[in-house]
C-alpha cells in the first residue's frame, strides 16, 4: 500500500468515524462503541478490497458484505454513502419513522445492503448461503461477514462454521471484529473467546490475525488468497470506541447516549486526530 | 427425498441437523436467484427455526420454500416432540408467508409445483402418510390462495390438509341422515380465500372447521376472524382440532381418533353441535 493509498484509507475510515459521531449525538443515543471498533475493517474493505459498483448494487459478480452484528450499522452506514451508494444526507434519517438507515441495515430499504441483519448469529450461516450459490452458479465473489466476539455465544455461528468447512467454502472470509466487549462485561467472562483461533482452526478454517486499526495489515490480511478449499477466519484485534479516547475499551460506551458535554469532548477528539495527522 | 437426490446430485444440498443454519442457508441462495426448498420435520423447521424464517425469509421476502415434514400428529408415535400442532399458527404470523397445508397425494403435487412458480415465501405442511385421494383427480380444481367446493350445502365444514377426506366421509354419512352441509377445502391457509368463505357462509347458521392442528391459531381461527370480521351476523363458528396443551402420542390413527378427527367422530361432533 503505498503513503497516499493508506492517507486515503485512513481518510474515508475518519469520515465515517464522524458519521457515527454526529448521527449518535444528533439522535441522541446509538451503538457508537461496537460501530467505531469495525469502522477500520470496513473502511479497508470497501477502499482496498471488495469488488462493487456503487451504481449497480445488485451486479451478480460483486463481493457481499454481510454485517452480522447488525447494531454496528452505523459503521456500515457511513461506509456505503462514502462508497457512494447513497446521498450522505440519507444519515440524517437514522431512525427516525420510515427511515431508510433503521438501527439494524435493512436490504429492503437501502442500496448496497446484501442482506437484513439485527438477530445475532445470521451473518454466517446467510453467507454459507451466499458462498454456495457463487460455486454453484461458477462465480468468482466472496463473501465478506464481519462478526462480533459477543456474538460468538449463538449456537447458529458453530453450526456454520462446521459447514463452511464441510463445504470447502474458501469464498468466505470471515472478520471477527474482536474488541473484547459485549454489552455487559468482557467477552472473556460470558463466554471464553480467548480460544477462538483454536476453536476455528479445530473447525477445518484458515486462522489469520490482524490488528483491527492498522490499514496496512488489514489491507494484505483481507487481501490475501485463502488456502483452497478452506474458509478464512480474519480475528481482526480492536478497540470498542476507537477514536474517542474518553470512551475507549468501556462497556458504557456499547450504547452511548451522549450529553451535550461529551458529545463536544468526541467531536473534538475526531479534530485533534484529523490536525496532528493530515494538518488543517 | 432420496430420488431427487440421485436424479439431480448437483441441485441436491445437505446442511445436516441444522434447521437454523440450514434456512438462512437457503436465504443466501435465495437472494442470489436460487429457488431454495429446505425440508426439516415440521415441528423443527418451524419452531427452532422460527426466527430465521421470520426475518430472513419472511420480513426480507426471500424466494424460500419452506417445507415442514411428518406435520400435525403424524410423527407421534416418536413422541410430543415430534408433533407438528401449531406450525400453522406461527407461520401465519410471519409476513408474507403464503401456507399450503396439502392432504392427498393430488395436492401435495399441486402445492409442490405451483410453490415454486410463486415468487416469495412459503410453508408446506406436509402429511407423512400417504391417504387416497379426496376426489378423482379430473375433479379436482387446485389453484394458490383458492378454496376448492367439494360439497355443497347450507351449513359449512371448512377443512385443511389431512382430515379433509375424513370430513368428507363423515359429511357423507350424515346425507344419508338427512343433514347435508357443504365442503369447502382450503388447502391454502394464508392468504386465506376469503371470497369463497364468505360466499359459501353467506346463508350459514354454522360453520364448523376441522383440522389436524392445534385450535389456537390455526384454519379455525383464520375462519373465525374473517367471518366476524366482514359478517354484519356472523354464523357460530365450532373449531375441531387438537385442543391446546395436548400431548398425548400412539399410532396415528388412532390418536386421530382420539383427538376427535376421524370420519365417525367428526360426524358425532357436527350431529352433537346442530342437535344442540
Amino acid at each position: 500500500m503505498t503513503t497516499l493509498q493508506r492517507e486515503d484509507t485512513e481518510k474515508f475510515a475518519y469520515r465515517v468515524r464522524r458519521h457515527i459521531v454526529e448521527t449518535v449525538i444528533k439522535y441522541g443515543e446509538g451503538h457508537a462503541g461496537p460501530s467505531l471498533s469495525c469502522t477500520d475493517i470496513l473502511a479497508v474493505l470497501y477502499c482496498d478490497v471488495m469488488r462493487y459498483d456503487p451504481m449497480n448494487p445488485q451486479w451478480k459478480s460483486r463481493d457481499r458484505l454481510l454485517l452480522s452484528g447488525g447494531h454496528k450499522c452505523l459503521a456500515l452506514y457511513g461506509t456505503l454513502a462514502e462508497a457512494g451508494f447513497f446521498d450522505k444526507s440519507v444519515l440524517s434519517e437514522y431512525n427516525k419513522l420510515n427511515s431508510h438507515v433503521p438501527a439494524h441495515p435493512d436490504m429492503k430499504k437501502l442500496p448496497g445492503i446484501d442482506f437484513s441483519t439485527g438477530s445475532l448469529g445470521h451473518g454466517l450461516p446467510l453467507a454459507c448461503g451466499m458462498a454456495l450459490a457463487a460455486k454453484m452458479a461458477g462465480l468468482d465473489y466472496h463473501v465478506f461477514v464481519v462478526m462480533g466476539d459477543g456474538e460468538h455465544g449463538e449456537g447458529t455461528v458453530w453450526e456454520s462454521a462446521s459447514l463452511a468447512a464441510a463445504k470447502k467454502l474458501d469464498n468466505i472470509v470471515a472478520i471477527l471484529d474482536r474488541n473484547c466487549l459485549q454489552i455487559n462485561g468482557t467477552t472473556f467472562t460470558v463466554h471464553d473467546t480467548a480460544l477462538l483461533e483454536d476453536r476455528y482452526s479445530a473447525f477445518g478454517w484458515e486462522v489469520r490475525i490482524a490488528d483491527g486499526h492498522n490499514v496496512d495489515e488489514l489491507k494484505q490480511t483481507l487481501s490475501a488468497p485463502p488456502i483452497p478449499g478452506k474458509p478464512t477466519m480474519v480475528i481482526c484485534n480492536t478497540i470498542k470506541s476507537k477514536g474517542m479516547p474518553f470512551a475507549e475499551n468501556k462497556v458504557a460506551y456499547h450504547h452511548w447516549h451522549p450529553d451535550a458535554e461529551e458529545g463536544d469532548k468526541a467531536l473534538a477528539a475526531l479534530e485533534i486526530y484529523a490536525n496532528e495527522r493530515w494538518g488543517k | 427425498m432420496s430420488p431427487f437426490k440421485e436424479k439431480y446430485p448437483n441441485r441436491y444440498l445437505e446442511v445436516g441437523i441444522c434447521e437454523q443454519t440450514g434456512v438462512d442457508v437457503a436465504a443466501g441462495l435465495a437472494v442470489n436467484d436460487y429457488i431454495p426448498i429446505i425440508s426439516a420435520i415440521a415441528p423443527f423447521i418451524s419452531m427452532r427455526a422460527y426466527e430465521q424464517i421470520r426475518n430472513d425469509v419472511g420480513y426480507s421476502q426471500t424466494n424460500v420454500k419452506v417445507i415442514g415434514s411428518s406435520s400435525g400428529l403424524s410423527h407421534s408415535p416418536a413422541g410430543s416432540s415430534h408433533q407438528a400442532n401449531e406450525d400453522i399458527a406461527l407461520m401465519r404470523t410471519v409476513p408474507n408467508m403464503v401456507i399450503l397445508n396439502p392432504g392427498d397425494g393430488y395436492e401435495v403435487e399441486h402445492s409442490l409445483r405451483a410453490s415454486v412458480d410463486y415468487v416469495g415465501p412459503v410453508y408446506i405442511r406436509m402429511p407423512r402418510h400417504a391417504t387416497s385421494d379426496v376426489l378423482p383427480s379430473d375433479s379436482r380444481s387446485f389453484a394458490l390462495g383458492r378454496g376448492e367446493v367439494i360439497l355443497t350445502g347450507k351449513d359449512l365444514v371448512v377443512s385443511s390438509g389431512t382430515v379433509t377426506g375424513a370430513t368428507k366421509e363423515a359429511l357423507e354419512m350424515l346425507r344419508g341422515e338427512g343433514i347435508k352441509l357443504a365442503l369447502l377445502n382450503m388447502t391454502t391457509v394464508a392468504p386465506l380465500d376469503e371470497e369463497t368463505l364468505l360466499a359459501m357462509a353467506a346463508d350459514a347458521r354454522q360453520v364448523f372447521t376441522v383440522e389436524e392442528h392445534s385450535t389456537i391459531g390455526g384454519l379455525g381461527d383464520a375462519v373465525a376472524s374473517c367471518l366476524t370480521g366482514y359478517m354484519a351476523s356472523a354464523p357460530k363458528v365450532t373449531k375441531l382440532g387438537i385442543p391446546p396443551g395436548a400431548i398425548n402420542t400412539g399410532p396415528y390413527h388412532e390418536l386421530l381418533d382420539y383427538y376427535g378427527l376421524s370420519s365417525t367422530r367428526i360426524a358425532e361432533s357436527i350431529r352433537r353441535v346442530l342437535r344442540a
